[in-house]
């Protein structure tokens, strides 16, 4: 068999990476944590560095055991909300929700699929967020967030560009400890907390949002699936 | 013509009276199935199951795979920027 020259051979095996289209991308669960230097003061600094490892442990939970969801890379960390004049820094991640095409969501007016979207994933994983203690009690913790964003219905048609709905939530972590304790209502629950959403890159704004309980999150399996060896979820 | 005028407000209404009543069964429908959130992804492990047979596990990196090879290019999502500060 004819030998290639190593130049040849590398040069091939170059090309062939750069042109052969596909190759599965995965995001590891420390690719979720926002980088330390993207922080911009010394107060999320300090939160990111004193609760790396806790939020790491989080974010493999969220990985190993709850694969219908993803963390954007990059989107777990401690952030103050945009329009905020002061750092106060809320415990945020941001979710994709693996929702595909279904003729039931998408003939929900945009807001109710707001509403099921929220009350489905986002309550779920403020809760699974307020059981990190130690991060939650830390001062310098104002409150928590939770981005969520999923294909809008219809757009992943052939010759539409797809598009996400994303609504993006902050509380204070007086008012979701009475929240999911059962000691204020939903409707209080909204009424406190910031939120919005966008359609794709448009903002719409504040929408009326109902949040009821939904136990999905929390009790769903994948029909088979196996945590990684040494993963136990609950 | 006033006969017809009548009968088509009676149609109307009945079109819309219907239309409501499809829209608050298929909310019920929503809030009441556990299940029916997922149903891309649990219709993609079915599928897979069903084909290997001899090997139904199924890992994280099937997941993404199922993620990937149903993908629709990149959606338009709104910058980071325009939510939180750094």
């Amino acid at each position: 068999m004819r030998r290639l020259h190593p130049r040849v051979l590398g040069g091939l095996l170059l090309t062939a990476a750069l042109v052969v289209p596909g190759g599965v991308t995965h995001a590891a669960p420390e690719d979720a944590l926002m980088p330390l230097e993207k922080y911009t003061t010394l107060k999320g600094k300090s939160l990111a560095s004193a609760h790396r490892t806790r939020l790491l442990q989080f974010s493999q939970h969220i990985y190993n055991c709850l694969p219908w969801l993803s963390v954007y890379p990059g989107e777990l960390g401690f952030r103050p909300p945009r329009d905020n004049q002061s750092d106060d820094r809320y415990l945020s991640t941001w979710i994709f929700v693996d929702q595909r095409e279904d003729a039931v969501f998408a003939a929900l007016p945009q807001e109710r699929r707001v509403s099921a979207m929220f009350s489905r994933y986002g309550v779920d994983m403020l809760r699974r967020m307020a059981g990190l203690p130690e991060v939650i009690e830390d001062a310098n913790v104002a409150g928590l967030s939770v981005v969520l964003s999923w294909l809008k219905p219809g757009t992943s048609r052939p010759g539409r560009q797809a598009v996400n709905e994303t609504f993006a939530l902050f509380i204070d972590k007086g008012t979701l400890r009475e929240f999911l304790a059962k000691r204020v209502s939903a409707e209080e629950f909204t009424n406190r907390a910031k939120f919005t959403l966008f359609d794709g890159l448009d903002p719409v704004g504040r929408v009326p949002i109902e949040v009821w309980e939904d136990s999905f999150n929390s009790t769903y399996k994948v029909t088979n699936y196996e945590p990684p060896k040494g993963v136990t979820c609950p | 013509m006033r006969a017809w005028l009548s009968l088509a407000l009676f149609f109307g209404g009945v079109v819309m009276l219907t239309s409501a009543c499809a829209t608050s069964e298929e909310w019920s429908d929503w809030k009441g199935h556990n299940t029916h959130f997922a149903s891309g992804t649990h219709g993609f492990f079915s599928l897979r199951n069903n084909r290997d047979g001899s090997n139904p596990r199924v890992t994280r990196t099937d997941v993404e795979s199922a993620r990937q090879e149903n993908w629709w290019g990149k959606a338009i999502t709104v910058s980071p920027e325009q939510i939180f500060q750094n």
